[in-house]
């Protein structure tokens, strides 16, 4: 069996009365501990076909395996459960919680997860040092830099230690130098944990630095 | 430290606005405080009229026709009025069937000037021998019946009176007394008066100084056999006594049920437009909320959170502010109403007051009241929130 086995995923809009379509019949098998980078222009797919495997979209149709359970059936409370378990987020813009500090940022889902062991203090500072900011711990992210705010939305992804950290265009406004540290990250956790990454970005030399390269256009997969 | 929890992150959404927050507090402070000075005015005047009618002790009252609205005065009210009818009325009364047993009592006001050395207060002469409403609070209070020459100050005279301390003497038409004595609170008009026994007034009558002729009363109480109804007793009785009006025990402070009648409804009127206004608001400020964190709620639920973790999550910041609220509007309001107190006198003279139980469940309904329309308010825009799509957050930037 697979670890990520996509199938026929297709996804339509429908906007005053048109129709197009963000994904089209993509099917794609991704193995456990891979790291795999999909650029492709803006308006290709590529945030709709990882939203679809993070579970915050659902597809029009096809669907989407992890290790056999197709996440596509799964109800709201089920696909919740499986992203705060399953699944890290980054996003394309800073997205921590601003009334939080770096740590209480890192916490964040697990409130999330009341099944799971709570996280404590000490588990985020730790997560907060691995990304090289542990003495930032207190600090709001009004006080931190775009690059730390980056880091520390990589330390809360991995709180709950998931299979796959989706991470889309996360280093899209930072400058170069900052932009390799984070892939320097992401290369890191990726061999040291074991965790498959998917890393979507239009930066092609950042898309080298994956074990996998795939392109996306007008919804379809590319020079797999 | 303590954990990341619902209630910690509710409490830094709070702090996040303080003015906006401190808003909504004073809208549900101000929206409890009304409430609960409504209803601890309401249910004091209530209770108090009905307390006072119960010690009394008497199933009907015999007054004079046309007396009936003095008699309360006098009863509940403390006020100085004078009111008689023959004392032949007690043999009339006593041939009525179901009367199981009556006293009189007459009352008297004492007039500033030669006669008398004390401040113009009420008195009220009694018959030891028939009487059932003076008798066991003297017992409680002086533990041995009133003697010839000797009055008992209610607890309310004693201050009106400046007496304080026992054995005073004092001149009343002309007769002198010593005070024995101050009766405990009993909660009635009766506590603003000065008690003696009937063989007293002969005296005063004979001095010529009161207004008072001999054979005359004030006022019969009555009590009723077992398996009447008061009712009926009281419409036979003015029925066959035309020179009476009777006040059943239900019926005293008739009058002031009815006043009390209308200020419920101004303040019923009031609550609701409060209510109305204080949901409208909770309800505003949350929708904008909604609007204000839609992104922090779709990464809430891109992180993991169910739809009941963003409701959870609300609902203990809403929650939060309405006991806040609450908690201030039941202080302002137990303190306004202690403070008006003074200002009405429809309170002022009926001796209201709450008691610890009451005031304990007025103020957790204002808790109860003051929290659900916060809730009720912020409802409709939480529901919206839960529904925000996570995506929606993902493409805006």
């Amino acid at each position: 069996m697979s670890f990520l086995h996509i199938e026929n995923l297709t996804r339509t809009y429908t906007v005053h009365d048109t129709s197009f379509v963000g994904v089209d019949n993509i099917s794609l098998t991704i193995n456990k501990g891979e790291f795999l980078s999909i650029v492709g222009h803006s308006g290709s797919g590529k945030t709709t076909l990882i939203s679809i495997i993070g579970g915050i979209l659902k597809p029009t149709s096809g669907r989407v395996l992890l290790e056999g359970t197709d996440i596509c059936t799964l109800d709201d409370n089920r696909l919740s459960e499986y992203r705060v378990n399953r699944i890290g987020f980054m996003f394309q813009f800073a997205s921590l919680l601003p009334i939080l500090t770096a740590k209480e940022n890192v916490l964040l889902p697990g409130i999330f997860s009341p099944g799971k062991n709570v996280a404590d203090d000490k588990a985020a500072v730790d997560l907060l040092e691995m990304v090289g900011i542990g003495e930032k711990a207190d600090s709001y992210p009004s006080q931190l830099s775009g690059g730390q705010q980056r880091r520390v939305a990589i330390a809360r992804a991995l709180l709950n230690k998931p299979d796959i950290i989706l991470a889309d265009e996360p280093t899209g406004d930072l400058d170069e130098e900052t932009e390799a540290e984070i892939m320097n990250l992401f290369e890191g956790i990726n061999q040291k944990h074991g965790v498959t990454i998917i890393l979507i970005t239009h930066n092609l030399n950042l898309a080298g630095k994956a074990q996998k390269k795939l392109r996306m256009s007008k919804g379809r997969l590319v020079d797999i | 430290m303590a954990q990341l929890s619902f209630f910690s992150v509710a409490l830094k959404n709070l702090k996040r606005k303080t003015f906006r927050t401190g808003v909504l507090v004073f809208a549900i402070a101000l929206l409890v405080s009304l409430l609960i000075f409504a209803i601890s005015f309401t249910v004091s005047v209530a209770s108090s009229l009905k307390k006072s009618s119960e010690r009394l002790g008497a199933d009907l009252v015999v007054v004079p026709v046309g007396a009936r609205g003095f008699a309360e005065e006098f009863l509940l009210e403390s006020k100085n009025t004078s009111f008689y009818m023959p004392i032949s009325i007690n043999e009339k009364v006593k041939k009525i069937e179901g009367i199981e047993a009556m006293t009189h009592h007459t009352y008297l006001s004492s007039i500033s000037g030669l006669c008398c050395d004390i401040m113009p207060t009420r008195i009220v002469a009694f018959n030891p021998a028939t009487d059932f409403i003076i008798n066991p609070w003297l017992q409680k209070s002086l533990g041995r019946p009133l003697q010839l020459g000797e009055a008992i100050a209610g607890f309310g005279t004693s201050e009106n009176l400046g007496l304080g301390l026992l054995d005073i003497e004092a001149t009343i038409f002309d007769n002198r007394f010593s005070i024995v004595g101050v009766l405990e609170e009993t909660g009635t008009g009766l506590d603003h008066a000065l008690f003696m026994t009937e063989e007293n007034l002969k005296n005063i009558i004979e001095s010529g100084k009161s207004p008072l002729k001999e054979g005359n009363i004030s006022i019969i109480f009555t009590k009723i056999k077992k398996g009447y109804d008061p009712d009926y007793v009281g419409r036979v009785l003015e029925g066959e006594i035309p020179e009476v009006d009777v006040i059943a025990r239900s019926d005293m402070g008739e009058k002031f049920l009815n006043t009390l009648a209308d200020i419920n409804k101004i303040f019923l009127l009031t609550t609701f437009l409060a209510s109305v206004l204080t949901t409208f608001l909770v309800w505003a400020i949350f929708s904008a909320i909604a609007n204000e964190r839609s992104k922090e709620i779709g990464i809430m639920r891109a992180l993991g959170a169910k739809e009941s973790h963003i409701v959870h999550l609300y609902l203990v910041e809403v929650t939060v502010l309405g006991l806040l609220g609450s908690t201030i509007g039941v202080l302002a309001g137990t303190y306004m109403s202690a403070l008006l107190t003074g200002s009405f006198s429809l309170l002022k003279n009926i001796s209201a007051g709450l008691s610890g139980g009451q005031q304990a469940t007025i103020a957790l309904i204002g808790l109860l009241v003051g929290t659900t329309i916060c809730i009720t308010g912020a409802m409709m825009p939480i529901n919206r929130i839960k529904k925000m799509e996570p995506l929606l957050v993902i493409k805006e930037e």
